[in-house]
């Protein structure tokens, strides 16, 4: 009867459960894009680990990935001091400068970056023995990055840093070789100059994939900069050791801003709690005007059936049967309304959490599933009155005119 | 048997009490073929509603054999009805949304009847009644004849013993009047007890008793009172 009730209304089904539906599709999309956007912003901070910016004074902070794209500029000649200075916890500092460039017919970011072997030399002649016995802090206990494979370009993405990079060779983006359609080994033109392609990265869905990596001082040389760089990447051994650094950093460069990767993931944080907090005033709103909607229809339904709940009674159906037609309609509802909600969530979530979060979303199976339990059991709740309102009826209403 | 002891039906309007069905003594045997009319608003509905045992009275008893039906509890009420009982109403009250075949399984899937029983015993009975290529139509597809064809075969597919029927011609045409009226006669002749609250004089005089309502009390209908009343069956 039920089945039979509902398929012979189905707009009137669909205006029951509307609120429902759109509770339930908003909820699962947020939750889905904040879940995998904390994921990111964990994983971020567990790739990048200690890392710490130099940057431009005035330079302002986004994105940790765009923190060198900020426009300002501070003088090489930084890097040598850090290393000079002997700071205790530093394992790897890495310069960067970008350009705008065309490769192929297509606008790229064209970044300098100083290869680790490089900087080796250059500290090594001015006496340090930085690279060759790192200072720890005290209590360290994080494995050490000089140690890592630095040789691949793929390290680019993994540690930030390259071990060899000559004056003519390029790493290309992910996006960058897709669409120029580049591989390793090609020879290309960028700013008049000829390059032979080292390697491409894989994508990594941050602003990396749109960048080409060239040698810094190639990148100087062919910009016009001169010997200057729009930030400094130190790489600490650990959390500690990064949180000690700020200070002495800002002490010895103190024409710089000096922050913390935490710092600069701070605004991803927050608009994740936005989020979240967002998600929470959804399910309110959900169980507010989705609970009230839906109970106000069904006390509705009961009131135009009541001749038909009459007749169901004189025909020997009792108030619990009564009852359980109309919980039962509201089970159908808010696992319905619930089911395709939660659909629609998911694939709002997947299409834009590329775009309005930079994040890839795959299905979280226990969200989805509780999204569509708490939407069935509102729904029941929310019918529970009217249909106990309906089993209460006077079955004499069987005998009302129409 | 059908009885009713003191039975008195009030209800209160606006702070007044109001009548609406009052009966000392009245026996209807197992098999009778009663009439009940009288004007609107005499109380014939309350009556109904009373045997029916959807309608507690203020004061009073009913009863259906050994049973005062009043002191069951509802569902117990409801499963006599269920498996005793067959209602008729004046139009037809059948469930919009359903086929005439389902509007007749109701009261057997109320029973319990497994699905296929329901359909083949709905089935048969829509087949007598002259409806077996209109089994999946639904009633706003019928005729107001054919509804009420629909609406008999429910009242009888779980075969009651007793049927309280409501002005079952009062929105009919002759030939459906005639249907109806012969079906009760069929009922009756199976032994059934028929108790219908009518207008319609024709109606009222193929029942084998006629008792009149005026203002809530009971009497034997004009005209009738020797063949019909009996001080042990009527004392209103």
């Amino acid at each position: 009867m039920i089945w039979q009730e509902l398929r012979s209304r189905p707009w009137a089904v669909l205006s029951n459960s509307l609120a429902i539906l759109l509770g339930v599709a908003a909820l699962v999309a947020i939750r889905h894009i904040t879940v995998h956007s904390e994921q990111e912003v964990s994983q971020q901070l567990a790739q990048l680990g200690a890392n710490i910016l130099v940057l431009p004074q005035e330079a302002t902070l986004q994105d940790y990935y765009a923190a060198d794209q900020n426009g300002g500029t501070i003088p090489e000649e930084h890097v040598s001091e850090i290393y000079l200075a002997g700071l205790t916890g530093v394992e790897q500092v890495s310069a960067r400068l970008n350009v705008p460039a065309n490769l192929g017919g297509h606008d790229v970011t064209f970044t300098g970056i100083l290869p680790q072997s490089e900087l080796e030399a250059q500290t090594s002649w001015q006496t340090t023995t930085l690279f060759t016995a790192p200072k720890d802090h005290e209590g360290c206990t994080k494995a050490k990055l000089s140690t890592a494979n630095l040789e691949s370009p793929e390290s680019l993405v993994t540690h930030r840093a390259i071990q060899n990079l000559k004056a003519n060779e390029l790493v290309l983006g992910a996006d960058v070789a897709e669409r120029a359609a580049f591989s390793a080994g090609d020879t290309v033109e960028l700013l008049g100059r000829s390059f032979t392609i080292l390697g491409v990265l894989p994508a990594t869905g941050t602003v990396d994939d749109s960048r080409v990596f060239a040698h810094l001082h190639t990148v100087q040389d062919a910009s016009g900069s001169g010997p200057v760089c729009n930030a400094i990447e130190v790489i600490g051994c650990c959390e500690d050791a990064a949180g000690d650094l700020v200070p002495k950093l800002r002490k010895l460069l103190p024409s710089t801003k000096v922050v913390t990767i935490s710092q600069v993931v701070q605004t991803q944080v927050g608009v994740n709690r936005l989020m979240a907090n967002t998600s929470w005033f959804v399910l309110v709103v959900l169980v507010v005007v989705g609970g009230v909607s839906l109970a106000g229809a069904i006390a509705a339904n009961v009131r135009e059936r009541r001749r038909e709940i009459g007749t169901l009674m004189a025909l020997g159906a009792t108030p619990r049967f009564v009852q359980r037609l109309f919980l039962g309609k509201a089970l159908i509802l808010g696992l319905t309304a619930g089911t395709l909600g939660c659909v629609i969530g998911l694939v709002t979530a997947i299409l834009a959490g590329p775009s309005w979060a930079g994040v890839t979303v795959f299905v979280l199976p226990a969200t989805s599933f509780i999204a569509v339990l708490m939407a069935t059991a509102l729904a029941i709740v929310s019918a529970w009155w009217p249909a106990r309102h309906a089993a209460a009826l006077d079955p004499c209403l069987c005998f009302q005119e129409v | 048997m059908i009885r009713l002891e003191n039975v008195v039906k009030y209800y209160s309007r606006r702070g007044e009490t109001v009548t609406a069905f009052k009966c000392e003594q009245l026996r209807i045997e197992p098999g009778e073929y009663v009439a009940i009319v009288g004007p609107s608003g005499s109380g014939k509905t309350t009556m109904l509603s009373l045997l029916g045992g959807m309608l507690s009275p203020s004061a009073g008893k009913v009863w259906l054999d050994d049973t005062s039906i009043y002191d069951l509890p509802a569902a117990d009420r409801s499963a006599l009805r269920s498996q005793r009982m067959g209602f008729v109403f004046q139009t037809f009250n059948l469930v919009p949304y359903l086929t005439a075949l389902q509007n007749v399984q109701i009261p057997l899937c109320l029973l319990g009847q497994s699905a296929a029983d329901q359909e083949r015993r709905a089935a048969e009975l829509l087949g007598r009644f002259g409806l077996g290529d209109r089994l999946h139509h639904r009633p706003s597809e019928l005729s107001v004849g054919q509804q009420q064809r629909v609406a008999l075969a429910r009242t009888l597919v779980n075969d009651p013993r007793i049927i309280l029927a409501d002005e079952p011609t009062g929105n009919l045409d002759p030939a459906s009047r005639e249907v109806v009226l012969d079906a009760f006669d069929a009922a009756h002749r199976e032994g059934r007890t028929i108790v219908m609250v009518t207008h319609d004089p024709v109606a009222a005089s193929r029942a084998s008793r006629s008792l009149t309502l005026r203002e809530g009390e009971l009497s034997a209908a004009d005209g009738e009172q020797e063949a019909n009343e009996s001080p042990q069956r009527l004392s209103a």
